[in-house]
């Protein structure tokens, strides 16, 4: 079988001799070198690439064939012709905590200070499918983001906001299905349309069993109700990004960019194949896959990521998978900042870091964008930390003239050869994974976790070494730094929340519940029923999260990871 | 703790106290013999069932299921797990647990598990000695688990009444144990992961290769470990075999011979090379050195000079029958 | 089989590291784990999810020296807690209990006070963490050792 990706590879040649570099090094660089002397150190970005001094136009291969213009195959330029002449970025901060009544406040904070999309944190006996009275969950509620264990909590959390006028990006994905039918529930009772309904859940499982481990049943039966939604979504809420395929938690765990990008996208055609298997056509689903990337420390990597990224996913989805629709070629994406770039000592250089990464993202064409706060490592976010991580996107939108021009790093010899380079590692990486036998097998096997674990670890021994810098973390480290001021959640949040089920539960009417429980019992024993309006009348009938996911934990059992360390 | 505790403690299957008494075991000192020599005479209940496999098979995982499902039966299990050390820092990820965790919990089993301390054979020099502590603490079964580190996975041979070789399809595991010798050392071949595609090939491959050794014809049976599969031919399997080991004497004699070898090659180590390493530290080296000596020529001399074996260290007659 | 190896019967010291809690930050842990065992230890990771009585109970079975614990979701006083009641609950007085991840300042003392010692945060040099975890593993050996 001659597989789509060593043909692919074929077509680089990354590593090619390049005369003038070579000459230049030895009639010039050298002996100024040897006369000056010069920093002894390795010159390697987070993928282990080694950077040479410079970039000559000979380490650029096909560039005309390979760029093109923005807004036209295969998009390394850009997905618009206009970009942000258009339309700015999505500024979208991530956030949720405490009560749904605390996370109402937030979000119409953030609305008053321009915000332009709104993205919600759950906390995390949510994100694990279980609710606020579990023994488990003590301790947990609200603490990591907002509790919701039954349709009035989000309820509460969109109470004031017309869901026709904004859109919302839900960070979860066990639960997904769970969540995205309470958005559905409310939109309903707002008497909003669902083809007027806009936003994402993340929904990316496959990148939970790779990176943030939130999973509550074995892959397949997630995958199953993954593809329910994709077909139900798709006929039905045509605005809805039913999924969000992520590497951000995937560098966040440690990855290096190379490998962010390359288990993303490889998650990405997993998905795509599953749309296909499920009788969809490509340019119908396609084109609402939408993605959702990590912008770190090193500028030019990351930049070089993001176009690199845009040319893979145009390229395999038009030869591949035989795309026609040039929507289902353009990579749309999200990008947040590094929290692990993010340090509790000096706490304010967070924002220059914070800055940095975001210039690459919006350099790197993001449609939307979240910045950290220079709190990261305390706490989740104070609404002070929001405010200056919000501004620091403003002014990169309003006073620096980054986005006036479209890719202004297009041409540039070192871009572009990064470019190509990190293009060429990440089809390595395809054909790896497709050998030994695809992602799902490769995640399950542990390989994937373990080749982020390792990159982890070695990058944690060059900081130990003092290899790689931190400043203040291992360099410039200050002694007896003043505490800062920090979010503290209230602990009577946590009783708020127990007491608000309890309500409901006494007030349901427990029929109905218990009606809407088993029909979607019936229906996830069968694979042929969509389970979308089970969970639809289920959350209506105010079951609860865990109630709900109860059902598949009796069906489908549960998972435990490949061991890895 | 003094022994005596200890020695109750382990008798009366104290779950903590066997806890300890293997870590004084696995420090491999005059303690550790004074502990086994008291419960010696509470052992040989046990049925001691060897997996080995290459790694990723799924020997932990169907471990996790083995004893649930015997335990259920009534039977009381206890697991041991060895894992490889570091060679470069010593120490060692124990990473046998993960898998079979829930079970534990739920069925209150006791598990342990030990660093291979670098020995190359599958399993830590110490491994014989706990077995003695869980069996005296009134297992029906105890199951170890190897390193699995494949062909060099040898010594559960000497160790277990039955040892269990588990392959997996994919890989090529089955045909690496066809040409990796391991199928001198199964009584019973597992196939796992049968829910999987290519499983019937593996289970074929087993089945044209395995051959009658000492009168027992080595089961083969195939097991799905996640939904609990093929884990009452698995059973009926060991029980066959337990039985036939029973009426043919066994491997027992065979571990017997291999305990004393074991505890003697230690008293060796320990004592010779507390001598020997002294003469190796000595000037005595260099002047040998100097003298441009071959080293085997040193060793010979060295040791016909020292040969203080029988003086001193007499073997004592620890070993109760 | 080595010869002249290995012939101090010394142990080394044996890590439990866990998250007992609903957190699945495991990169830190991960990072927490090689590092022990490249320092010597043995070391033993629970898994995602362990409840405080399953690591409560793997702590005693593996007769570890010490538990360390680790969270980055806030549940540190909650979670820490139950761990060290359990200890008490069960009378084990020679395991010592470690803490880490992301612990504001002000819980440091009261974690301190019922006996989870380090609760080091983010930044920390491993060397710190190792020697820290080396000492409280000793002081627990010797208290075995009584
Ligand atoms: C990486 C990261 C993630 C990754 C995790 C990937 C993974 N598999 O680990 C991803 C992106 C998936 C993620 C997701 C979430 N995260 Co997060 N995450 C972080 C981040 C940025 C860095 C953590 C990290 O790995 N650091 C690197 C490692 C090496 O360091 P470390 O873990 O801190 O460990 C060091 C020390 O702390 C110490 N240590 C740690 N444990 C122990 C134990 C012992 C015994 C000892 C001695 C020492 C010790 O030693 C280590 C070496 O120095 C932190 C913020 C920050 N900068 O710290 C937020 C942070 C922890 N996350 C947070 C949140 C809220 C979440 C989410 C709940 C968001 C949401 N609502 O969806 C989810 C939940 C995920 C889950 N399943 O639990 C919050 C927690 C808030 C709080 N405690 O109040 C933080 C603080 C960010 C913030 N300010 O909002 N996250
Ligand atoms: N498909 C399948 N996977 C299994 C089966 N048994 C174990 N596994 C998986 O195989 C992987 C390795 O298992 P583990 O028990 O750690 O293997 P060990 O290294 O041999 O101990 C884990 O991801 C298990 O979930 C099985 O019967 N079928
Ligand atoms: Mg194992």
């Amino acid at each position: 079988m001659d597989s789509f990706w060593k043909k692919k590879l074929e077509g680089f040649n990354t590593e090619r001799k390049n005369e003038e570099y070579e000459r230049w090094v030895a009639s010039t660089l050298a002996p100024w070198n040897r006369q000056t002397g010069y920093r002894e150190r390795k010159y390697q970005n987070s993928s282990e690439i080694t950077i040479k001094e410079v970039y000559t136009k000979e380490d650029v291969q096909d560039l005309e064939k390979k760029l093109g213009m923005p807004g036209e195959y295969p998009f390394t330029r850009g997905i618009y012709p206009n970009m942000y002449r258009g339309k700015l970025w999505t500024m979208r901060m991530f956030s949720g905590f405490g009560t749904p009544e605390d996370t109402n406040r937030r979000l119409h904070y953030l609305i008053e200070n321009g915000e332009t999309g709104l993205s919600i944190a759950f906390d995390m006996p949510t994100l694990y499918g279980y609710d606020a009275d579990n023994p488990r969950s003590e301790g947990e509620i609200g603490k990591c983001g907002v509790n919701v264990s039954t349709l009035r909590d989000m309820e509460t959390i969109f109470k004031g906001i017309d869901l026709s006028k904004v859109s919302t990006s839900m960070t979860i994905n066990a639960p997904a299905a769970i969540l995205t039918a309470m958005y559905l529930a409310i939109a309903k009772k707002q008497g909003v349309p669902f083809d007027k309904v806009s936003g994402t859940v993340q929904a990316d499982i496959l990148k939970e069993y790779i990176a943030q481990k939130e999973w509550m049943y074995p892959p397949e039966a997630h995958i199953r109700i993954i593809r329910d939604m994709m077909v139900y979504c798709t006929k039905n809420v045509p605005k809805w990004n039913y999924i969000s395929i992520s590497g951000y938690h995937i560098r966040e765990a440690g990855s290096s960019a190379v490998q962010e990008l390359a288990f993303t996208l490889a998650d990405g055609f997993y998905y795509v194949d599953l749309g296909i298997k499920a009788g969809l056509n490509v340019d119908d689903f396609a084109p609402r896959l939408s993605f959702f990337f990590n912008s770190s420390i090193n500028f030019f990597e990351e930049i070089a990521k993001m176009r690199a990224a845009r040319r893979i996913w145009a390229t395999v989805m038009k030869e591949k998978y035989g795309a026609k629709n040039p929507r289902s070629m353009m990579l749309r994406f999200h990008t947040q900042t590094s929290g692990y770039t993010l340090t509790w000592q000096q706490p304010l250089n967070n924002i220059i870091r914070t800055t940095i990464e975001a210039m690459a993202a919006v350099l790197g064409g993001t449609q939307s964008l979240h910045t950290n706060s220079y709190d990261e490592a305390w706490a989740l976010p104070s609404d002070g930390a929001v405010k200056v991580a919000l501004r620091t996107q403003q002014i990169i939108a309003e006073e620096s003239g980054i986005p006036d021009v479209i890719d202004p790093l297009g041409g540039s010899y070192y871009v572009e050869w990064l470019t190509d380079k990190m293009e060429e590692e990440a089809y390595r990486y395809f054909d790896r994974i497709e050998s030994m036998g695809g992602i799902l097998e490769a995640i399950k096997k542990g390989y994937i976790q373990k080749e982020i674990a390792d990159t982890s670890y070695k990058r944690q021994k060059r900081l130990e070494s003092g290899d790689e810098i931190m400043v203040g973390v291992n360099k410039y480290v200050e002694e007896g730094e003043e505490p800062i001021n920090y979010l503290k959640i209230d602990k009577k949040a946590e009783e708020a929340q127990i007491a608000r089920l309890r309500e409901i539960k006494r007030t349901r009417d427990e029929a109905k519940v218990k009606k809407a429980l088993e029909d979607l019992r019936r229906a996830m024993l069968d694979d042929n029923e969509n389970l979308m309006p089970y969970y639809i009348r289920a959350v209506e009938s105010y079951a609860t999260v865990q109630e709900i996911s109860d059902v598949g934990r009796e069906i489908f059992g549960s998972w435990k990871e490949p061991v890895i360390v | 703790m003094d022994t005596l505790s200890i020695v109750r403690g382990i008798t009366a299957g104290d779950q903590r106290i066997v806890a300890r008494a293997i870590s004084i075991i696995e420090e491999d000192n005059d303690r550790s013999y004074e502990i086994i020599r008291s419960i010696y005479g509470m052992t040989g209940h046990a049925h001691i069932i060897g997996i080995t496999g290459p790694p990723g098979v799924g020997k932990s995982t169907m471990i996790g299921v083995l004893s649930r499902k015997l335990t259920e039966m009534g039977k009381k299990v206890s697991i041991l797990a060895v894992d490889a050390s570091s060679p470069f820092s010593g120490g060692t990820i124990l990473g046998n647990r993960i898998r079979m965790q829930d079970t534990l919990s739920r069925y209150g089993i006791y598990m342990r598990s030990v660093s291979n301390r670098g020995m190359t054979g599958g399993l830590s020099r110490s491994t014989w000695n706990i077995v003695k502590v869980l069996d005296a603490a009134g297992s029906d079964f105890i199951i170890i688990e190897t390193v699995g580190a494949g062909q060099s996975d040898i010594d559960i041979v000497y160790l277990a009444d039955t040892v269990i070789v588990t392959l997996a399809p994919g890989l090529g595991d089955s045909i690496q144990a066809i040409k990796s010798g391991m199928m001198e050392i199964g009584d019973i071949f597992v196939i796992n992961k049968m829910d999987r595609e290519d499983s019937f090939f593996a289970l074929k491959d087993i089945m044209d290769n395995v051959y009658e050794r000492n009168g027992w014809m080595p089961r083969v049976v195939g097991t799905n470990s996640l939904k609990g599969e093929g884990y009452d031919d698995l059973i009926r399997a060991i029980d066959d075999h337990r039985t036939f080991s029973v009426a043919h004497g066994g491997k027992r004699r065979i571990r017997y011979r291999e305990e004393v070898r074991l505890a003697l090659s230690r008293i060796v180590e320990r004592h010779v090379w507390k001598e020997f390493g002294k003469l190796l530290e000595s000037g005595e080296m260099d002047s040998y050195y100097d003298e441009h000596l071959d080293p085997n020529t040193v060793a010979t001399e060295i040791f016909a000079q020292n040969n203080g074996l029988s003086q001193g260290n007499s073997v004592e007659r620890r070993v109760e029958f | 089989m080595e010869a002249g190896k290995n012939l101090s019967s010394s142990r080394p010291i044996k890590v439990l590291l866990a998250k007992p809690a609903i957190d699945g930050h495991d990169r830190g842990i991960f990072v927490l784990a090689r590092a022990l065992r490249d320092a010597g230890m043995d070391v033993i990771y629970a898994g995602l999810l362990p409840t405080p009585e399953q690591v409560v109970d793997i702590a005693i079975s593996e007769d570890v020296d010490v538990i360390g614990l680790s969270l980055l979701n806030g549940a540190h006083m909650t979670a820490f807690k139950k761990v060290v009641d359990l200890l008490k609950e069960r009378g084990v007085e020679d395991i010592a209990v470690v803490g880490g991840g992301i612990i504001p300042d002000d819980d440091k003392p009261k974690l301190e006070a019922i006996g989870v010692t380090g609760n080091y945060g983010p930044g920390t040099p491993l060397s710190t963490i190792i020697e820290h975890i080396r000492k409280r593993g000793e002081e627990a050996r010797k208290k075995k050792e009584m």
